[in-house]
């Protein structure tokens, strides 16, 4: 039971460079930030087969995840 | 293969006239560029863009036959056979043909060469078959 | 000189003479353009003690050798002069178009020197080049102009104009282009006010010469590829940086009237997802852009149009003046715009003033009448105008917020939040110590571009002092704005993540010069230091006391939101002076230390 889940942009800093995961379904999106060592709260934007969920949306199979950090602006 | 645009896209950026000045001249010089990017500012705030849609009606009417036809179907200049004689501006129905005696000592038009498509950020810009007209 | 425009053009506005002479080789290989060009001439040309509204001062208008180029946001100019603000140093990039027909125009640095008795513009058709008589433009809004100019001289001609605001000299006066961009901060269109400079308009038609031509094609197409690429792109283009907004209303960093806190209630109003629901029209780019920030809006309330309101500007006068109504959040930035004003420090300002309205400190008396309490549009747009035209209480505020409060008193100065005087931007700074030292020794005064390190606050635990904190910050400073040395945007490597490393080979290609990213960290290194010298030259006790934030984070906890009850101590914030400074090379006062100097090549006698 799997979906995928990326990281884009500086997030990869915090994971060593991997920024493409295959994750358990089953868990929201915090907890599985929370298993790859970010913190949540870096996380500005999550969508979920391109429609925006929040960190509390519980992943289904099949599920295409993208978080992206705040790293800049102004 | 010929250019197509969604002016709805265009950010005025400006790549890919870059792209496009190098690939037909080999500069960094966007006024020699064959795509056209009008802002309106400030109303309505937007950006209107005219591309080259490979018609050949300016290889129609180039009295020196400068302007070819390469394997896929593309109009180009032969800038050693152009004599300046500007014909094809006003016969360009896109007013995508250039000529500026003060820029380089020949006409100049897109090749559909695609650079603009690789640079630009909104995809804004495709190459696609011509399409049929209808007669 | 691959990769440059050539020239070095000067323009004595007290003699009316104008020359060129030819970039100097040196001084490109060691300061490469942009801002470094920058730091350069001023360092070396404007006296020690010139008025920044005097003759003596002088303002650098320089792009880089990215600039124009095949490079992905190859559109920033950077501008540079002692600030009016502040008296220090003043480094402002503006993005948009203007830099790179700078390039085409064949100058790499325009210098701006003395002052003219009448109004003038400076108009550049490659090697024509007048001052001409602006008499018909003095007096005119920013976007007014511009437009009247584009019409005038032809689309391809780009403009960078004043306001009202800038010919009267108004401390944070900006200079704006292409309807929307701007060189924003320190007063920079005030010191052109102060040379009756209306504007300056480029047009130019050369191509810009390359050391290796094939493979700058090729770098600058793996730029592109890359950026095209990135996994963020849609969402960032579709947003710009106002996608940061809730988040930081989340995490109790968006100011709140006036910095109180960092939660407004109301931030569901001022969202980039409600600001594109509700009005914005376009994604507008600077030159060469793949991922346009520029979100160009339309406000049916008001028949208007601007580009924006960004983060910045959403920060300053939504949340921190208690304003929940994008619409006039944006109307706002367009006021601010034509009337030639920087929207950070004037939304700080203004949050300043309705502070100390709601303290009793200033009556209707002193308003003229207006009831200047957070929340109050009306007051906020009237507040504008009469900072731009100097009037009634206008005339105070327009000295920014520093000299504002130290003329009142009454315990204002408490509740001003800047440093070095010049007004902090829209990262609310209670519990957040690397952003907080961001601010506390940013090289212009507390303005956020040169380290961006909110989110590594929150990675790594946000009231955390650590050694690792303040590396990171000082690894941000001499990164970050070599972007603005470089003429091109930071924003392709800050929000999509792309790989630094490919800006090398392109860098390469264009100069000739083989740069790894350690030797331009080392460039940045000395430009940091460079402007630290110059703000100790030209401000007598220069030192620890200058970089010291407002006294608000550390006495008043906010009551709201994500950092209730936080604040951090004037001890901790002392502690990351010392190790900032320990870092850095630099005394216990906070100067660099001779050996440092000596590192970095910078000789003494500039700073006798």
């Amino acid at each position: 039971m799997s979906a995928k889940f990326r990281l884009s942009g500086s997030l990869k800093d915090v994971t060593g460079g991997k920024d493409e995961y295959t994750i358990e379904s089953g868990r929201t999106v915090r907890e599985t930030l929370v298993s790859l060592g970010i913190e949540p709260l870096t996380v500005a934007l999550v969508t979920v087969n391109k429609l925006h969920e929040s960190k509390d949306y519980v992943i289904r199979d099949g599920d295409n995840i993208l978080v992206m950090a705040v790293v800049g602006g102004g | 293969m010929r250019l197509y645009v969604d002016t709805t896209k265009c950010s005025g950026c400006n790549a890919c006239r870059v792209a496009c000045s190098l690939s037909v001249f080999g500069e960094t010089n966007p006024k020699k560029a064959s795509l056209v990017i009008e802002p309106h500012f400030p109303a309505p705030g937007n950006y209107t863009v005219r591309v080259c849609t490979q018609c050949g009606d300016c290889a129609a009417v180039c009295p020196t036959e400068a302007i070819k036809q390469d394997a896929q179907g593309a109009y180009y200049v032969d800038f050693a056979e152009c004599n300046l004689c500007e014909a094809c501006v006003p016969e360009c129905p896109e007013q995508v043909m250039f000529l500026r005696a003060e820029l380089a000592n020949t006409a100049w038009k897109c090749t559909s060469c695609g650079d603009c498509v690789a640079v630009c950020g909104t995809s804004a810009l495709w190459l696609a078959e011509k399409e049929a007209v209808a007669a | 000189m691959n990769g440059y425009g050539g020239s070095i053009l000067r323009v004595n506005l007290t003699t009316g003479q104008i020359k060129k002479e030819p970039t100097p080789a040196d001084v490109a290989r060691d300061y490469l353009g942009g801002r470094g060009f920058g730091i350069y001439y001023l360092l070396k040309e404007v006296p020690r003690g010139a008025d920044p509204l005097g003759p003596e001062n002088k303002m650098i208008i320089s792009p880089g050798p990215l600039s124009g180029m095949l490079i992905p946001g190859g559109g920033k100019c950077d501008w540079t002069t002692k600030a009016p603000l502040t008296g220090g140093y003043a480094g402002s990039s503006m993005g948009g178009h203007f830099t790179a027909e700078l390039k085409y125009a064949g100058l790499d640095s325009i210098i701006l020197e003395g002052a003219s008795q009448k109004p003038v513009y400076l108009f550049i058709d490659n090697d024509k080049i007048e001052l001409r008589d602006a008499g018909e433009y003095w007096g005119k809004g920013s976007v007014t102009v511009e437009k009247m100019m584009k019409d005038k001289f032809g689309e391809e001609f780009q403009i960078a104009v004043i306001g009202p605001a800038g010919e009267n000299m108004v401390s944070f006066a900006h200079i704006n282009h292409d309807f929307g961009r701007q060189a924003g901060r320190g007063g920079v269109g005030a010191v052109l006010g102060s040379k009756k400079v209306k504007a300056v308009v480029v047009h130019g038609t050369k191509s810009v010469q390359v050391a290796d031509m094939e493979a700058y094609r090729k770098a600058g197409m793996a730029l592109y590829k890359a950026c095209k690429d990135a996994e963020g792109l849609k969402e960032w283009t579709r947003y710009g940086t106002t996608i940061v907004t809730s988040w930081c209303n989340e995490v109790g960093a968006l100011p709140t009237r006036n910095f109180s806190t960092g939660f407004f209630e109301g931030a569901d109003g001022i969202t980039g997802q409600t600001m594109r629901k509700k009005i914005v029209v376009t994604d507008k780019g600077c030159f060469g852009c793949p991922c346009p920030c520029g979100k160009y809006s339309k406000m049916n309330k008001y028949n208007s149009y601007v580009e924006g309101p960004e983060y910045e500007t959403i920060g300053l006068f939504g949340s921190n003046l208690g304003i929940d109504d994008i619409e006039a959040v944006a109307q706002a930035n367009l006021l601010c715009d034509d009337l030639g004003i920087d929207t950070i420090t004037t939304g700080n300002v203004i949050g300043w003033a309705m502070e100390c309205y709601e303290k009793g400190i200033f009556t209707k008396a002193d308003t003229g009448g207006l009831e200047l309490k957070f929340g109050n549009i009306e007051a906020t747009f009237k507040m504008i105008e009469m900072i731009s035209r100097k009037e009634g209480l206008g005339a105070l505020l327009a000295e920014g917020v520093k000299r504002a409060s130290k003329e009142i008193g009454r315990g204002s100065e408490k509740f001003a939040i800047h440093v070095k005087g010049m007004e902090q931007s829209a990262y609310e700074t209670h519990n957040a110590t690397a952003m907080l030292l961001a601010y506390m020794t940013c090289d212009v005064g507390a303005h956020h571009n040169r380290a961006w390190a909110i989110t590594y606050d929150l990675q790594v635990g946000r009231e955390k002092v650590t050694p690792e904190k303040v590396a990171r910050v000082i690894w941000l400073q001499n990164f970050r704005p070599m972007f603005d040395v470089l003429g091109a945007c930071r924003l392709q490597w800050v929000e999509l993540g792309i790989d630094r490393d490919l800006y090398v080979p392109a860098l390469e290609a264009i100069t000739g010069i083989h740069r790894s990213w350690e030797d331009l960290d080392k460039v940045g290194d000395r430009i940091w230091n460079l402007t630290r010298l110059f703000w100790a030259r030209e401000n007598e006790g220069f030192g620890r006391t200058w970089d010291m934030p407002s006294p608000r984070f550390s006495e008043e906890p906010p009551k709201t939101g994500a950092t209730k009850g936080q604040i951090t101590s004037l001890e901790n914030i002392n502690l990351l002076l010392d190790m900032y400074y320990e870092q850095r090379g630099w005394d216990a006062n906070g100067l660099p230390t001779p050996e440092t100097l000596e590192k970095l090549r910078i000789p003494n006698e500039q700073f006798a």
